[in-house]
């Protein structure tokens, strides 16, 4: 026999409330994915299985949607981009670092542009995009620590700067739809971009 | 008979030059209005950096909404005439210089007119490509400029270009675009906060190492 008790009711509905919270962000995150257009709150509701009621329930409005929606593919993004082969040759490096930017670019491009669009509505979006650039520009920083180490200032920030715009989402976005280029296409212009930019590598 | 002029064929002649001088101002009129919209429109983008309303824009040129859309069916393609204004302004500000030049040169020179482009045009091109869905014409016209400026790199490097694999020319051309795409050039400046100088030294530094080597 189960007994309910006022505690695990209480945890039973915050369980619910969060699991209908995050098919919401699912919704949404999956709605961008399959349109350009940014989704309207009658078309998440549809898609998570909710009324719009239950949407603005749980989010005061569509731009703390999109804030939460952003934390959590922060969060997965993060996740999944690892840094790996830090220790690695040169051209491990740069095959790594490329093999992981170009999956980010692959499964979040539709939401960065998202961001993007919606970025002046609020400081918090802003604040995020700023985030993610910078977390971008520190991975570049730490694979190809060795190479930069032998620059002096401003050489080395400018090659940095020169990095990020070459691996932009964008510069993704416009090799695979633009240009029909495959992933491994895509990614064969990046290896190739980021060894022409970087110095030579130091004797270890 | 004779061929002279007689009263009344004098007359209807100057009736009928009267008429096209009509003609003539009418249209003049006309399209210094569809100019001026289209100044507002740019004007406004540049102020705020978003895209303006039918009021905003026609308070700004100084007519009514209405004689916004007697010129423009609607606003969509009202952006589509901006673009077009947009490009010719462009190109004919955009000269090609130093072909024949050093490689620094030309790398400088590039750099230099595409960063004032970029300075000048980049609020209005994001308002513009942003949301091309359902603006054929739009998204026509954002493939055009981005072609004009993988054409004219091609150009002012043609020397190095030249050199390598037609497989190879693209793998540079889609790094060279995206190096000196708009928004790399505002994050240059906005985020990272960078001069026009330097800014365009990441580029020329950035270019000159993805070229080949100029051939001798």
């Amino acid at each position: 026999m189960s007994v309910s008790t006022p505690a695990t009711i209480v945890d039973g509905r915050r369980l619910r409330s969060e699991r209908t919270r995050q098919l919401i962000i699912e919704a949404y995150l999956s709605l961008l994915r399959n349109s350009k257009q940014v989704p309207t709150s009658a078309q998440i509701a549809e898609r998570a299985g909710y009324s719009v009621r239950s949407v603005f329930e749980r989010f005061p409005d569509l731009i703390s949607l999109r804030i939460a929606a952003t934390d959590y593919a922060f969060a997965q993004g993060t996740a999944s981009a690892q840094p790996r082969d830090l220790h690695g040759d040169r051209a491990t490096r740069i095959r790594s670092q490329v093999e992981t930017r170009a999956h980010t670019c692959e499964a979040w491009l539709p939401m960065w542009r998202a961001l993007n669009a919606n970025q002046g509505d609020s400081e918090e979006l802003k604040s995020r995009v700023r985030l993610a650039r910078e977390l971008i520009f520190r991975r570049l920083e730490l694979m190809y620590q060795p190479e930069l180490s032998t620059l002096d200032e401003p050489m080395r920030r400018y090659t940095l700067i020169a990095l990020e715009a070459l691996t932009d989402f964008e510069s993704w976005g416009r090799m695979r739809e633009n240009f029909g280029l495959s992933i491994e296409e895509a990614r064969a212009v990046w290896m190739q971009t980021i060894d022409r930019l970087l110095p030579p590598t130091p004797a270890a | 008979m004779t061929d002279a002029i007689q009263p009344s064929d004098a007359t209807a002649s100057a009736s009928a030059e009267g008429r096209e001088a009509r003609i003539d101002g009418r249209r003049l009129r006309s399209e210094r209005t569809r100019r001026l919209i289209i100044e507002a429109y740019i004007a406004l983008v540049r102020e705020t950096g978003q895209m303006p309303t039918a009021a905003q824009i026609a308070e700004r040129a100084g007519y009514s909404v209405r004689s916004i859309f007697e010129r423009f069916p609607d606003l969509t393609a009202l952006r589509v005439a901006v673009t077009d204004y947009a490009i010719a302004e462009a190109r004919a500000n955009a000269a090609l210089r130093d072909l024949d030049a050093d490689r620094l040169t030309r790398i400088e020179s590039q750099v230099n007119q595409r960063g004032g482009g970029c300075e000048r045009w980049l609020p209005l091109w994001r308002v513009l490509s942003t949301d091309l869905s359902g603006a054929p014409d739009l998204q026509q016209r954002i493939g055009m400029i981005r072609q004009l400026v993988v054409m004219r790199m091609e150009m002012m490097f043609r020397p190095e270009l030249a050199s390598v694999s037609d497989a190879e020319r693209k793998k540079i051309m889609l790094a060279l675009e995206s190096l000196v795409d708009f928004e790399s050039w505002a994050r240059m400046r906005q985020l990272w906060g960078l001069s026009f100088e330097e800014a365009c030294a990441v580029w020329v530094k950035a270019i000159d190492r993805l070229l080949p080597q100029t051939p001798a």
